[in-house]
């Protein structure tokens, strides 16, 4: 059985398809802190990675390393260091297909980390004014699937804004 | 007291910001959105109010994930920098692009229904330190962290920096 594996930024102006994933991770070095925007960048290895559609732009983040991300929304997507890329895994449409294993440059991880899973959780019902928000909510979000045609119908998406 | 002054930027600078005033309620949101946006498992998050954040250098590109509220980047490097409810007071940072992420720990979690599996283990995977040593993916690190374009974590007053690129 050959499972398709997909993804793309959170416009859907950059697509992609790869054969099959190596190993995934997250580093917690500060450029991937800062090239993120978040708490540690997760990636893994993309086997056979091909451009369904557009392609990154880049910024080399050091000599031997440039780093892609779609130049319409902003979504980091690669690590290219001159062999095989490695992906954003939050990009793939399914997460979930690349399970971390490893993390690494742990000396650069932040004091909260190890106790982020501990933090009470908000859910919409929680606030009212919160819940009126998100029923207003038209996701412009690309969906978690190739399309025929770009931009795609709005609306198609889930998320909260 | 003076008010706090928190800055930030992206990763190769072009974009900075200011915010002069109380960062409200980090937090870390797990929905689909947020985590596409942020090519991550969740994106962080703290709100400012619009009148306290300025940007100091350079301008982010937009992209309306939909009407109510756009994402703001660094389109020459693509850090995710901000959310913004469009008509409100109100504009959310990423807190990864603070130039002192460990100022802010977030203390609530949302989005939840999209939250990873495996979240919850993250802190309990194998570690590998660093060592001088160590090559990735075959690149030795010393070349890597001897030529690192990131812009330093503080405002500086020329971009680019004066260094061979």
């Amino acid at each position: 059985m050959s499972t398709m594996i997909t993804g793309g930024c959170q416009c859907g102006a950059v697509r992609y398809s790869v054969r099959s994933l190596g190993r995934a991770s997250i580093c917690h070095c500060r450029m991937c802190q800062k090239a993120f925007g978040g708490f540690f960048g997760p990636l893994v290895t993309a086997h056979g990675l091909e451009w369904t559609r557009g392609a990154p732009a880049h910024f080399a983040s050091s000599n031997k390393v440039r780093r892609g991300f779609c130049d319409k929304c902003g979504t980091p997507l690669t690590y290219d260091w001159g062999g095989e890329e490695e992906i954003a895994i939050g990009t793939l449409d399914d997460p979930e297909q690349a399970a971390p294993i490893i993390q690494v440059n742990p000396a650069d991880k932040l004091s909260f980390f190890e106790t982020l899973h501990e933090l009470p959780v908000r859910t919409v019902v929680d606030n009212a004014k919160v819940a009126e928000f998100m029923a207003g909510i038209v996701s412009y979000q690309h969906p978690d699937h190739d399309t025929e045609n770009w931009p795609p119908n709005h609306g198609e998406g889930s998320g909260n804004g | 007291m003076p008010d706090p002054v928190s800055t930030g930027g992206c990763q190769c600078g072009a974009v900075r910001y200011r915010i002069s005033g109380a960062l409200a309620e980090p937090h870390i949101c797990h929905c689909r959105m947020c985590q596409k946006a942020a090519g991550n498992y969740f994106m962080p998050l703290a709100k400012a109010r619009k009148s306290d954040f300025s940007l100091t250098r350079g301008e982010p590109g937009w992209f309306h994930s939909s009407d109510p509220v756009r994402r703001g980047f660094c389109a020459k490097c693509g850090t995710p920098l901000f959310l913004e409810t469009v008509g409100t007071e109100l504009l959310y940072v990423t807190l990864g692009s603070l130039d002192d992420p460990t100022s802010l720990p977030p203390t609530r979690q949302c989005g939840t229904e999209a939250k990873m599996p495996w979240f919850g283990n993250l802190e309990g995977l194998p570690a590998e330190e660093t060592e001088d040593s160590d090559a990735m993916d075959g690149v030795p690190l010393t070349a890597i962290t001897a030529t690192n374009h990131q812009h330093p974590d503080h405002d500086t007053a020329k971009w680019p920096l004066e260094q061979e690129r």
